[in-house]
């Protein structure tokens, strides 16, 4: 157990945070119902059966002022109290305090218990308002609290990012401008010991103050001048205004506006969605300079020098006495801020260490060189976990929100629970402990949700319990069933020009309904008015591994340039659109981008679609295969084999014969048989042939893996070594599962591998110049061409590489295409 | 335990963002047109950024809205804040999938306002 107390907290007016000093660094927790943000908005909310803090109490702070408590800090140590609708009773600012202090508790992920703290006072509060904060301190079951004034704590922050063990003597001042408080301080350390000599501050001053500021001086008076309303300013900024709605989403602009000024000089803010009061849509782009908003914060900013000025007076200190003005706050970010601070002051400015997280950060380095006094466990830990908790709800939802019923036993005084949604999207806040707790839970939709229920004490302590990770998954995997076999769409097979093959759309076991889009260029122009132009996009059933004809056909769409209304070009894309239900009817919509088109067509696989003209293709194309199959079975003497390709090839020339009487409009059901015995045949030959062809891609493999290792060790570079040993590294996973896909889609990432190096090397640079010189009286511009050559050969005279490379780039652009295509098959371009 | 909020690059979410903005303006236009299926498909193209991962956003347009809500920063119009719903999305909720799971990538940013009887 650590002997220092490490954990620091800034307890701040508007917004709080906690850190940890861990092995020498500080680690701020993140708020985790919070997206990115440390900080925690110092706000309680109070309902009749819980309390929330933090940004959900802060979204109801103006709307909700009886029940909802800010800047309560100014208050600590008055006997002044908050009368609370909701519950009757009333609260003191050291109860809401200590409601922040719990909060924070739950920021820390490490599993620490926490029993001490350092927690920092603004360098304004008395000894009463001191007490204060360790009385809410104390509420919130911490036994040891220390106290430490912010500046001092942003001062310690600074000196430990600069790793300064011992500061030298002097006096600096900390100007902690937040988003709705300021704060300055005049600190001074002498020999060893800092302290805070005087502070001024305003509690009414910050951030949001600007944003305001923005939409009443900037965007109102320019919606005024372009459009028409009776009292924009009243509309917007009454509860009861018709465009109040309108003044939050303004507010919210501005801010975004407010950031992005710090970084560039003018900022746009789009305004629309509503109508003036001549029901014209507004519709306006207003345009705010750096300068204008400087303009607008410049009598604010010179509040608060005036406060330095009264400090420095005060302390008969000139500008030259004072190191250097520390900045702290969010709002420190604007650069006008900073700029006008040093120039007003004459004193150099400081803006090394984050300004929003500072003085919890500070505040820890200090927890870190205080000892412990206390060693005795928390209560939670001495609270013997007795308590169980028998949950019930459903585990699988279609609904928005599932019920959630758990009982308890155990003894619950004095207990409390919270539930938290992994996401951090719900968090149903601090609640009492009953014996049966019931609660509307809130899903994600398609996802699985995870809940986490955990029991608190008065303290915020977690407490033990039987309590396990609440599991509802919404959507999907609920009525869906698996799908029996791949869905595969047929594609042109690009390495191996006349060939198709299959990609698959929807892996075997999928669950249904399931939905799929794939985009692909097209390989074929496609030219408006001609019918021979056609795209074909069969849909098959079966192993995405076989062969397309040994599966089962599910559809077709044919576009023929008859159906287009404009030519649509080689190269553009079709987007193919899968969408299959749960009773596996499959929606297949083509698009075409070119022609803005869609193709639309539902199949049912109990209904299959066969289309005679695509079986005739496919069984010539089948009977060719076949053909090539059985001539290298002979060649290599593998008789067996041969001789089953003989039975095959008989079967299917009957069929090529019975194929060729059906007529295109046939009624009868000759075309599925005729299907079916094509496929049977089909899978015959896929089994007859699969090792042969998986063979041939490993060998194709292991040829193309020899020559990226000759080329790697040749002129190789780090990042193409380290791809080059990632699949090695797969090798074991990908040669044995005898897909011939995958094993091709390796030597294809190996080859891409060749490419990137050969087209550095000098001897392949020159050998296609050389092949490229041999081609120029086929090239297209003939005068560029003969420049680029002559570019080329000086470059390869002078040896300029990266010359000749964009020489041989230029040149293969100028071939027509046909020959480009050849070219690049020779060299390893393309996919 | 309540795992860390998903971090993705904010280029991302402003390319999203932009796509809500597009989609919404879409909305208005009377003419038929296509655009909503370039505005799909840059949509997909995000769900899928990596095989089993990608981003997609939420509008939770017309949604109740109470303090239990923790996916979106609202503010509350109007001069109650009972029965509250979300009468405008100014930036939708930006999620990160990854199989089963759906993290927040980014709070949506909403103005609420009790829903009238």
């Amino acid at each position: 157990m650590d002997n220092t107390i490490n954990f620091g907290i800034d307890l701040g007016t508007t917004n709080s945070a906690i850190a940890k000093f861990v092995k020498g660094e500080v680690v701020i927790f993140n708020n985790p119902l919070d997206y990115g943000r440390a900080t925690l908005p110092s706000v309680v909310s109070y309902r009749k059966d819980k309390i929330i803090v933090g940004t959900q109490a802060k979204q109801y702070l103006e709307r909700d002022p009886k029940n909802v408590v800010a800047v309560f800090k100014r208050k600590m140590g008055t006997a002044e109290s908050y009368k609370i609708k909701a519950t009757g009773d009333s609260v003191t600012p050291v109860q809401l305090s200590a409601e922040v202090l719990k909060q924070l508790k739950t920021f820390v992920n490490t599993g620490d218990q926490l029993n001490a703290v350092v927690v920092t006072i603004p360098a304004s509060f008395d000894t009463i308002q001191s007490n204060a904060t360790k009385e809410a301190g104390q509420l919130a079951g911490f036994d040891q609290i220390v106290l430490l004034q912010e500046p001092i704590a942003a001062s310690l922050a600074y000196a430990n990012m600069k790793k300064a063990k011992d500061i030298e003597d002097g006096q600096w001042l900390v100007y902690d401008l937040g988003g709705g408080t300021f704060d300055v301080a005049l600190v001074r350390i002498k020999e060893g010991e800092m302290r805070v000599l005087d502070h001024e501050g305003d509690n009414f001053l910050g951030g949001a103050d600007f944003d305001q500021l923005i939409v009443d001086k900037l965007i109102i008076p320019k919606l005024n001048a372009q459009y028409k309303f009776d009292d924009l300013r009243t509309e917007l900024t009454s509860a009861s205004g018709r465009l109040n709605g309108v003044y939050h989403k303004l507010c919210h602009l501005a801010e975004q506006a407010k950031i992005k000024l710090s970084a560039v000089p003018s900022a746009e803010i789009e305004i629309n969605g509503f109508q003036d009061a001549s029901e014209e849509d507004v519709d306006v782009e207003v345009t705010i300079t750096r300068s204008e908003f400087n303009d607008l914060i410049r009598p604010y900013i010179d509040q608060t020098l005036d406060m330095i000025k009264t400090i420095l007076t005060r302390n008969s200190l000139r500008p030259h006495d004072v190191q250097y003005t520390l900045m702290v706050g969010g709002s420190t970010y604007i650069p006008f801020v900073r700029q006008r601070t040093e120039e007003v002051l004459q004193i150099p400015i400081n803006c090394e260490i984050d300004p929003t997280t500072a003085v919890a950060i500070g505040a820890a380095y200090y927890a870190a060189t205080k000892p412990k006094e206390i060693t005795k466990p928390t209560s939670a830990a001495r609270r013997p976990s007795a308590l169980s908790i028998k949950a019930s709800y459903n585990k699988a939802s279609k609904e928005k929100d599932e019920l959630f019923a758990a009982r308890v036993t155990g003894n619950i005084d004095g207990l409390f629970y919270r539930i938290v949604r992994q996401d951090g999207g719900f968090d149903s806040g601090l609640k009492k402990l009953t014996e049966r707790v019931s609660e509307d839970l809130p899903l994600v939709q398609n996802a699985f949700n995870y809940f986490v229920l955990t029991v608190y004490d008065g303290q915020n302590n977690p407490v033990e319990t039987d309590m396990e990770l609440i599991g509802i998954n919404s959507g999907f995997a609920i009525s869906g069933q698996p799908l029996p076999e791949d869905i595969c769409l047929e594609v042109d097979d690009l390495d191996h020009p006349g060939a198709t093959r299959l990609l698959p759309i929807f892996e075997r076991n999928s669950i249904l309904p399931a939905r799929k889009p794939v985009t692909l260029p097209l390989t074929r122009n496609l030219i408006k008015g001609n019918e021979q132009d056609q795209i074909w996009i069969n849909v098959y059933e079966g192993p995405q591994t076989s062969l397309p004809a040994a599966n089962k056909p599910l559809g077709v769409i044919l576009v023929t340039g008859k159906m287009i209304t404009r030519d649509v070009s080689k190269g553009s894309d079709i987007e193919i659109t899968f969408n299959m239900s749960e009773s596996r009817d499959l929606t297949v919509a083509a698009y075409l981008t070119m022609s803005d088109q869609e193709f639309k067509n539902v199949f049912n696989p109990k209904a299959r679609e066969t289309n005679v003209d695509l079986l005739r293709e496919h069984i010539g194309d089948l009977a060719d295969q076949l053909d090539d199959e059985l001539e290298t079975a002979t060649e290599k003497e593998e008789y067996e084999t041969a001789s089953h390709l003989t039975k095959l090839k008989k079967q299917l020339s009957q069929l090529v014969e019975e194929a060729d009487k059906l007529s295109d409009d046939d009624v009868t059901d000759k075309r599925y048989q005729l299907e079916d015995q094509k496929r049977k045949i089909a899978q015959e030959l896929d089994v007859a042939t699969k090792d042969k062809r998986i063979n041939k891609v490993k060998e194709l493999y292991m040829k193309v893996k020899d020559e990226c290792k000759e080329m790697l060790d040749q002129a190789g570079t780090d990042h193409e070594r380290n791809t080059f040993r990632n699949i090695v590294a797969q090798e074991p996973s990908f040669l044995s599962s005898n897909n011939p896909l995958r094993i091709q889609e390796k030597s294809d990432e190996m080859q891409h591998i060749t490419g990137q190096i050969r087209w550095r090397t000098p001897d392949f640079l020159l050998g296609i110049f050389k092949w490229l010189c041999e081609q120029q009286h086929r090239m297209n511009d003939q005068t560029q061409a003969k420049s680029l050559i002559d570019a080329g050969r000086f470059a390869a005279e002078s040896k300029n590489w990266d010359r000749l490379k964009e020489v041989d780039y230029g040149l293969l652009e100028l071939l027509p295409r046909q020959a480009k295509e050849q070219a690049a098959s020779k060299i390893g371009f393309g996919l | 335990m309540i795992p860390e909020p998903a971090r993705v690059p904010k280029l991302y979410i402003d390319i999203l963002d932009q796509v809500f903005e597009i989609e919404k303006k879409l909305a208005s236009i009377e003419q038929s047109n296509s655009i909503s299926r370039n505005i799909n498909r840059l949509k997909e193209l995000m769900a899928a950024i990596n095989d089993d991962a990608g981003l997609s956003y939420e509008v939770p347009l017309g949604e109740a809205f109470n303090e239990t809500r923790n996916d979106v920063d609202a503010s509350i119009s109007g001069d109650s804040a009972e029965n509250l719903v979300i009468t405008e999305v100014i930036k939708p909720i930006i999620r990160y999938r990854k199989g089963g799971i759906a993290l927040i990538a980014r709070k949506g940013v909403v103005i609420v306002q009790s829903a009238k009887p």
